[in-house]
C-alpha cells in the first residue's frame, strides 16, 4: 500500500467512527499519526473532531502542533485566519468564544507568531493593521518592533488613498488603537519631531471627528436609511455615524477631547515640556501657555523652538476646542454631535437695542472727530491705525444674550472668550504665528466651515468691520445649495452671513449697503402671525444704558428674532439721515414708517420726528398711507394739519389719480368697515380749519378718507404690513441712503 | 512507658528481650500497641544513624508475636483479639501513621509491619494490611495510602494482587457505589491509584469469565485514568531510572495491564455471555462496558505519547522499554488463543475490535518508545493472529516517501517517523 493509500484508510476509519464511537476514532487518529507523522490530513482530521465538540484545550494543542508543522497548509490558514477574525470581531456566539477561547490556549510565543504570519497573509491594509494591533495589544514587547512601520504604513495608506477627510478606517486605527501603544511603551524612543508629528494627527483626527457635520457624506452607511432620516421631523442626532471600512462600533470614538488631551499629556512628558503638570483642562493648559510666552524672549536655540513648538500645540489645541464649544453653541446644527431637533443657530450681531433713543443723533451730527474723541474717554485706546473706525472697540465688548432663551450662554461666552485668547496668543509672534499657520494649511482649516464661523464672530467681536466683511464672503462660499432646502423649521442658518453683512456694513457707517442686505434678508422671511412688540423683551436690556451702539449682541436665528432687528438697523440707518439739519422727508417718513414696530419703544424718536415737520411746516411722505397703521401717529398727523397742530402742510398721499385708480384692493375692502369711533378728533379738525396752500378740497376730502381708511387698518398685523413696505419700498429704500 | 522504652533504646540488643517479657505480660491490644510505640522509638534512633534503618530480625519477630499474634513458642498459649480489639488496633495504626509527620519514619515501620517475610505470619499480615488499606480509603488517611503505595511497588506481584483483590471485593463488588471513596482518593494518593491499577490489572488478566473485570471497577478506572491522563505514568517517573525492582514485582506502569484489558475484551466478553442468551439489560450493559473501554483504549494511546514526550525530554527515547517484548508477545498469544476459542461463535467483529486494538496499542507504543521491538519482530510475534488490515499496516510499517505529503526541512516534524528505534543490544528475539 502506498503512503497516500495508508493514510486515506486510516482517516476514512476515523471519520467512519466518529459519530458512533469518537474515543475510537481518535485511537485510530493517534495510531495513524504515529505512522505518518508528516501527513497534514490525519492531524487536520484529529483537530476537526476537537473544534467541532468545541474542546478548547485539545483544539489547542493540535492547532499548535499544525501551525508548527504544517505551516504552509491552507487549512491551517483558513483555521487561523477564522480565528484571527473572531479575535478583531466584536460577535459574543458561542461559537467565537470558543475560537477567542482556542487562541488563548496557545502559547503567547505561538500566538505572536501567528499573528504575525496572519499579518503577512493580509494584503489588505487595514485588515493587516487590525491583525497586527491584535498583536500588539496582546505582546507589547512587540510594540518597539512594529508599533511605528504600523503608524507609518496606516499613515501612508491613508495618503495613497487619497482620503480626503482625516477621519477615515486608517487613521483612526492610528490614533486611536496604534498611537497609544506606541506612545505609552516606555522601551520606546521616539524622536520630538516624531511626536510632534503624531500628536498633530491625532488632534486633527479628533478634531475633525468631533466637527464632522450632520450627515457626511457617503459615509452614513446605508443611502436609503440616510435619505429617510433627512426627512422633517426626524431627529438628526440619532444619524449612526460609520467611518468606511469599520464596524458601526468601532466607529464610535469616546470622548474625543479628553482622548486628546491624554495624549497631549503624555507627548508633553515625553517632550520633557516645560512646566507640564499634565493640567486636565483646556482652561488650564491655556493660563500655562500664556506664562511660558513670557519667557519665550528670554529663551534661543533648541530650548526656545521647543517651547515654541509646546505653546503652539497646546494653544492650537485650546483655540480649536473652545472655537468648537462656541460654535456648537451658536450653530448646534453644524455637528452631528451636537444636532437636537429644537436646536436653533444664534448668531452675533451688532446691539441696536438703543436704536430708539436719541442720544446716537448727535454723534452723527458731530461726525467722526468728536466721536473718536468720546470713545477715547471712554475705554483703552488701542490700535488707531487698525482699519476703518471700528478701532478700539475690539476690547471689553459686551455682548448681549437672551438668558432664557440661551441657558448654557455664560458657557458660551467663556468659549468665545478663551477661543479669542488663545488666538491672540497664537498671533503674539510671529514664530507662533507662523507655526501655527503651518499647522492651519495642513489640516486645511480654510475649509472648516465652523472654524469660519467663528472667526467671523471673532473679527466682528474684535470691531474689524472691513476683515470680517470679507470672511462673511468666505463664509458664504461655504454653504453647499442644497443645505438651504434643509434648514427648514424656521432657522435662517443660510441668513446668517447675509445678517452679518448687513450689521458689519453698518457699523461701518455703510447704510445703503447695510440696507441692501437686510432687504435681502426680509425678502426671504415670513412674517410672523403675532403681533409685534414682544420681539425685543430681553433681560438683559438694562445692561445697554452704557456703551450704547458697541455692544454685541446674540440673536436666535428665526424669523421672529431676525425681522425685528432688521427693521431695528433700517431705523438706524435712516435714523441717521433723517435728523440731518438736511431735510430728508423720505428718511424721515420711513424713520417713522419703521418706529411703528416696537411702538411705543419709538415714541421719543417719532416725536422728535414731528417737531422737524413742525419745523419744516411741511412733510411729503407719499408712502404714509400705505404703511403706516399705528394710531397715534395718525392721530398725531391728522393734527398736525390743524391749527392748533401748526397747520402743517402735509402731502401724505400718492397722487390722487393713484388712489383713485388704483386702490388697493386691502384699502378698498376695509373702507367699508368705517371706524366712526376712532375719528371724532379728525373731523373736528377737518371742520374747524381751512385748507391752505391749493390744496383743494377735493384732497382735503381724499385725507380725511384716506386717514379713515388707515384707522381701519390698525389692526392689520404690522409685521406684514413692515414686511410689505421692505419688499414693495426696497429700491426707493436703498437709493434714499447714501 | 516512654522513659523506659527509650532506656531500651540505649541498648538495643539487651533491652529486646526486657521488651518481650513486658509484652508477654500484657493483654494482646495493649502489647500490639507497644510495639507500635516500640517501632516508632527504635526507628527514629535509627534514622539518625549514618547507616540508616534496617529492619532486624529481632523486630520482624516481635511484630509477628505481638501484633500478628504468631506464637514463638508451639507449645505456647496462642494469644487472640476480639474483632472490637482488632478494630481498636486497626484505628491505632491508622491514627499513628496519619499523625506521624516523618515520611521515612512512617515508611520504614510500615515495611516493618507490613513486607511479607515467607513465613506462616504472612496470612495474617496480608489480612491486617487488607483490612488497614482498606479502612484508610474508606476514611481517606492519605499518609497510609502512600505507604501501600510504596508497598506495591516493592513486593511481589502475588502479594499485590491479593491486596488488590481485597480492595476491590470491598470496593468494587459489593452494591455500594465504588464512587465516592475510591473516586475521591485519586486526587489525593494518585501514586496508590497508579499502584493499585497495575495490581488489578495483573489480578483480572480475562483469562476465564471470573478475571473479566466488573463494570464498577472498570468505570471506576476509566474515570481515575481519563481524568488525569498522567496517572498510569506515576510510579514510572517516581522511580529513579534505570528502574531496579525487586524480582517478581508488578509492571511499573499499569499500561500493559490496561492494554490486555482493551485488547482481550471484545472476545473475553463474547466468551463470557455466550451461552446463556442475552437479556436487555446485559445488552445495554455490554453497550456500557464497550463504550468504557473504548474511551479506556485511547488514554492508555495518550498515555503512551505522554510518555514519549517524557522520554525524549529526558534523553531516554529509545533506551528503555516499559513494555517488556515478552509480556507483550504473552498477550499476543492469549489473544491468538482467544480468537482461535471463539471462532466457531461468529465473532468476526469482535475480533477485528481487538486486533484493532492491539494493532493500535503496538503501533503507539513502538512510537512512544515504551515497546522497543522492529517491525520485523512485530510481524514474527503477530503471525499467529487473524489477518486485520491494521495490523498488517502496523507490521509492514509506513510505507516510505509520503508522495501526497510535503517535506519540510526547515520544521523537523515533531514526531520522528517510528522505523526503528535503537536497538538494545541484550534484545531478545522472539522468531525462532
Amino acid at each position: 500500500m502506498s503512503a497516500q493509500g495508508d493514510c486515506e484508510f486510516l482517516v476514512k476509519r476515523a471519520r467512519e467512527l466518529v459519530t458512533e464511537d469518537p474515543w475510537a476514532a481518535k485511537a485510530w487518529l493517534i495510531t495513524a499519526r504515529t505512522l505518518y507523522p508528516a501527513d497534514f490530513n490525519i492531524q487536520y482530521e484529529m483537530y476537526t473532531i476537537e473544534r467541532n465538540a468545541e474542546r478548547t484545550a485539545s483544539a489547542g494543542r493540535l492547532l499548535y502542533d499544525m501551525f508548527v508543522n504544517f505551516p504552509e497548509q491552507p487549512a491551517v490558514w483558513r483555521e487561523i485566519t477564522v480565528i484571527t477574525a473572531a479575535l478583531r470581531s466584536d460577535c459574543q456566539d458561542k461559537h467565537a468564544q470558543f475560537l477567542r477561547g482556542l487562541f488563548e490556549t496557545l502559547p503567547g510565543r505561538v500566538q505572536c507568531e501567528m499573528l504575525l504570519k496572519a499579518t503577512e497573509q493580509c494584503f489588505n491594509t487595514l485588515e493587516k493593521a487590525e491583525m497586527l494591533l491584535l498583536l500588539l495589544r496582546r505582546f507589547p514587547e512587540s510594540v518597539v518592533q512594529h508599533g511605528v512601520s504600523l503608524g507609518e504604513t496606516l499613515l501612508e495608506a491613508e495618503s495613497i488613498e487619497d482620503l480626503e477627510s482625516p477621519v477615515n478606517c486608517f487613521r483612526k486605527l492610528f490614533v486611536c488603537d496604534v498611537l497609544p501603544l506606541i506612545i505609552n511603551n516606555h522601551d520606546m524612543r521616539l524622536p520630538a519631531s516624531l511626536l510632534y508629528k503624531y500628536m498633530h494627527k491625532a488632534a486633527e483626527f479628533y478634531i475633525s471627528y468631533v466637527t464632522r457635520g450632520p450627515s457626511a457624506d457617503g459615509q452614513l452607511q446605508g443611502s436609503q436609511e440616510g435619505v429617510s432620516l433627512k426627512s422633517p421631523g426626524a431627529p438628526r442626532g440619532s444619524q449612526r455615524y460609520i467611518i468606511e471600512g469599520l464596524t458601526e462600533k468601532s466607529s464610535v470614538v469616546l470622548e474625543p477631547w479628553e482622548r486628546l488631551l491624554d495624549i497631549l499629556a503624555i507627548v508633553g512628558a515625553r517632550c520633557e515640556w516645560q512646566g507640564d503638570k499634565g493640567s486636565r483642562s483646556y482652561v488650564e493648559i491655556l493660563q500655562r501657555m500664556k506664562e511660558l510666552c513670557r519667557y519665550l524672549p528670554s529663551l534661543e536655540g533648541e530650548t526656545l523652538s521647543c517651547c515654541r513648538s509646546q505653546v503652539v500645540t497646546c494653544t492650537t489645541l485650546v483655540l480649536f476646542h473652545s472655537a468648537y464649544l462656541y460654535v456648537s453653541a451658536v450653530q448646534p446644527t453644524l455637528f452631528q454631535a451636537h444636532s437636537s431637533p429644537g436646536a436653533v443657530p444664534w448668531i452675533l450681531l451688532e446691539d441696536l437695542s438703543s436704536v430708539f433713543s436719541e442720544a446716537d443723533l448727535e454723534r452723527s451730527s458731530s461726525k467722526h472727530v468728536h466721536k473718536k474723541r468720546k470713545l477715547g474717554e471712554g475705554r483703552e485706546k488701542t490700535m488707531s491705525s487698525d482699519d476703518e473706525d471700528g478701532s478700539g472697540k475690539g476690547r471689553g465688548r459686551h455682548i448681549l444674550v437672551s438668558k432664557t432663551d440661551m441657558p448654557g450662554w455664560a458657557d458660551m461666552l467663556d468659549s468665545f472668550r478663551t477661543a479669542r485668547e488663545s488666538w491672540d496668543l497664537l498671533h503674539s509672534h510671529e514664530a507662533l504665528e507662523t507655526e501655527f499657520n503651518r499647522i492651519c494649511s495642513s489640516w486645511k482649516t480654510d475649509s472648516w466651515l465652523w472654524l469660519r464661523i467663528f472667526l467671523t464672530d471673532m473679527i466682528i467681536y474684535q470691531g474689524q468691520y472691513r476683515k470680517a466683511l470679507s470672511s462673511l464672503h468666505q463664509l458664504a462660499s461655504f454653504q453647499p445649495p442644497q443645505q438651504v432646502q434643509v434648514s427648514s423649521q424656521g432657522s435662517l442658518e443660510h441668513h446668517r452671513a447675509l445678517i452679518q453683512l448687513a450689521s458689519c456694513h453698518y457699523a461701518l457707517g455703510e447704510y445703503r449697503l447695510a440696507c441692501e442686505k437686510v432687504l435681502e434678508v426680509v425678502s426671504g422671511l415670513v412674517p410672523q402671525a403675532q403681533g409685534p412688540g414682544r420681539a425685543t423683551e430681553d433681560v438683559t436690556r438694562t445692561r445697554t444704558k452704557f456703551r450704547k451702539g458697541t455692544d454685541l449682541r446674540l440673536l436666535s436665528c428665526t424669523s421672529k428674532a431676525i425681522m425685528p432687528f432688521c427693521l431695528q438697523l433700517m431705523l438706524a440707518c435712516f435714523k441717521l439721515r433723517a435728523f440731518t439739519e438736511n431735510r430728508d422727508d423720505l428718511a424721515l417718513g420711513h424713520v417713522i414708517v419703521l418706529l411703528q414696530h416696537d411702538w411705543p419703544q419709538g415714541e421719543a424718536l417719532f416725536l422728535k420726528a414731528v417737531d422737524k415737520i413742525c419745523q419744516q411746516g411741511s412733510f411729503q411722505y407719499e408712502n404714509f398711507f400705505n404703511y403706516v397703521t399705528n394710531i397715534d401717529m395718525l392721530e398725531e398727523f391728522a393734527y398736525l394739519r390743524t391749527t392748533e397742530g401748526g397747520k402743517v402742510q402735509l402731502e401724505l398721499l400718492p397722487n390722487q389719480g393713484m388712489l383713485i385708480k388704483n386702490p388697493s384692493p386691502a384699502l378698498g375692502l376695509v373702507s367699508q368697515e368705517f371706524n366712526t369711533l376712532l375719528l371724532p378728533g379728525v373731523q373736528t379738525a377737518d371742520r374747524h380749519h381751512t385748507v391752505t396752500r391749493g390744496i383743494t378740497k377735493g384732497v382735503k376730502e381724499d385725507f380725511r378718507l384716506a386717514m379713515e381708511r388707515q384707522v381701519s387698518r390698525c389692526g392689520e398685523n404690522l409685521l406684514t404690513v413692515l414686511h410689505r413696505f421692505c419688499i414693495n419700498e426696497k429700491i426707493i429704500l436703498v437709493q434714499s441712503l447714501p | 512507658m516512654v522513659k523506659r522504652l527509650l532506656a531500651g533504646l540505649v541498648k538495643p540488643k539487651y533491652a529486646m528481650t526486657d521488651i518481650r517479657q513486658s509484652l508477654l505480660r500484657r493483654d494482646a491490644l495493649s502489647a500490639a500497641k507497644e510495639v507500635l510505640y516500640h517501632l516508632n522509638i527504635y526507628f527514629s534512633g535509627q534514622l539518625q544513624n549514618a547507616a540508616g534503618p534496617a529492619v532486624d530480625n529481632a523486630i520482624v519477630e516481635l511484630v509477628e508475636e505481638f501484633i500478628f499474634l504468631i506464637p514463638k513458642d508451639r507449645n505456647a498459649p496462642q494469644k487472640r483479639m476480639s474483632s472490637l480489639q482488632e478494630l481498636q488496633l486497626l484505628e491505632v495504626m491508622c491514627s499513628y501513621f496519619q499523625e506521624q509527620s516523618k515520611d521515612s519514619l512512617r515508611q520504614v515501620v510500615f515495611s516493618a509491619l507490613f513486607v511479607p517475610q515467607g513465613n506462616e505470619a504472612d496470612g495474617c499480615r496480608m489480612s491486617m494490611l487488607g483490612k488497614l488499606v482498606s479502612m484508610a480509603v474508606a476514611v481517606c488517611r492519605v499518609p497510609i495510602l502512600d505507604c501501600a503505595a510504596l508497598w506495591l511497588q516493592r513486593s511481589h506481584a502475588t502479594h499485590c494482587v491479593r491486596l488488590a483483590k481485597v480492595l476491590v471485593e470491598d470496593y468494587c463488588g459489593s452494591a455500594l457505589s465504588p464512587g465516592q471513596a475510591l473516586r475521591h482518593i485519586v486526587t489525593v494518593s494518585p501514586l496508590f491509584c497508579c499502584q493499585l491499577i497495575t495490581a488489578v490489572t495483573a489480578l483480572y488478566d480475562l483469562s476465564t469469565d471470573e478475571l473479566i473485570p466488573s463494570s464498577e471497577l472498570l468505570e471506576m478506572v476509566v474515570t481515575w485514568i481519563y481524568d488525569d491522563p498522567g496517572l498510569t505514568l506515576l510510579s514510572f517517573l517516581n522511580t529513579p531510572v534505570p528502574p531496579s525492582r525487586p524480582p517478581g514485582s508488578l509492571d511499573l506502569t499499569p499500561l500493559l495491564g490496561l492494554i490486555r484489558w482493551c485488547v482481550k475484551s471484545p472476545l473475553a466478553c463474547r466468551r463470557h455471555r455466550n451461552p446463556s442468551p442475552m437479556p436487555r439489560e446485559t445488552a445495554e450493559g455490554d453497550r456500557g462496558m464497550e463504550s468504557l473501554y473504548s474511551k479506556l483504549h485511547l488514554s492508555v494511546l495518550q498515555n503512551l505519547m505522554l510518555l514519549q514526550a517524557h522520554l525524549k525530554e529526558n534523553d531516554l527515547y529509545g533506551r528503555l522499554g516499559l513494555l517488556s517484548v515478552e509480556h507483550v508477545a504473552k498477550l499476543v498469544g492469549e489473544l491468538a488463543r482467544l480468537a482461535d476459542e471463539l471462532k466457531p461463535l461468529n465473532a468476526a467483529r469482535e475480533t477485528e475490535l481487538s486486533l484493532n486494538r492491539l494493532a493500535q496499542s503496538l503501533q503507539v507504543a513502538m512510537a512512544a518508545g515504551a515497546l522497543l521491538c522492529s517491525r520485523e519482530d512485530l510481524r514474527c510475534l503477530c503471525s499467529r493472529l487473524p489477518k486485520n488490515n491494521l495490523l498488517q499496516l502496523v507490521m509492514s510499517g509506513p510505507a516510505l516517501q509520503p508522495t501526497h505529503s510535503v517535506f519540510y526541512p526547515a520544521n523537523p516534524p515533531r514526531l520522528s517517523p517510528v522505523t526503528h528505534p535503537a536497538v538494545p543490544s541484550t534484545r531478545t528475539t522472539f522468531c525462532s
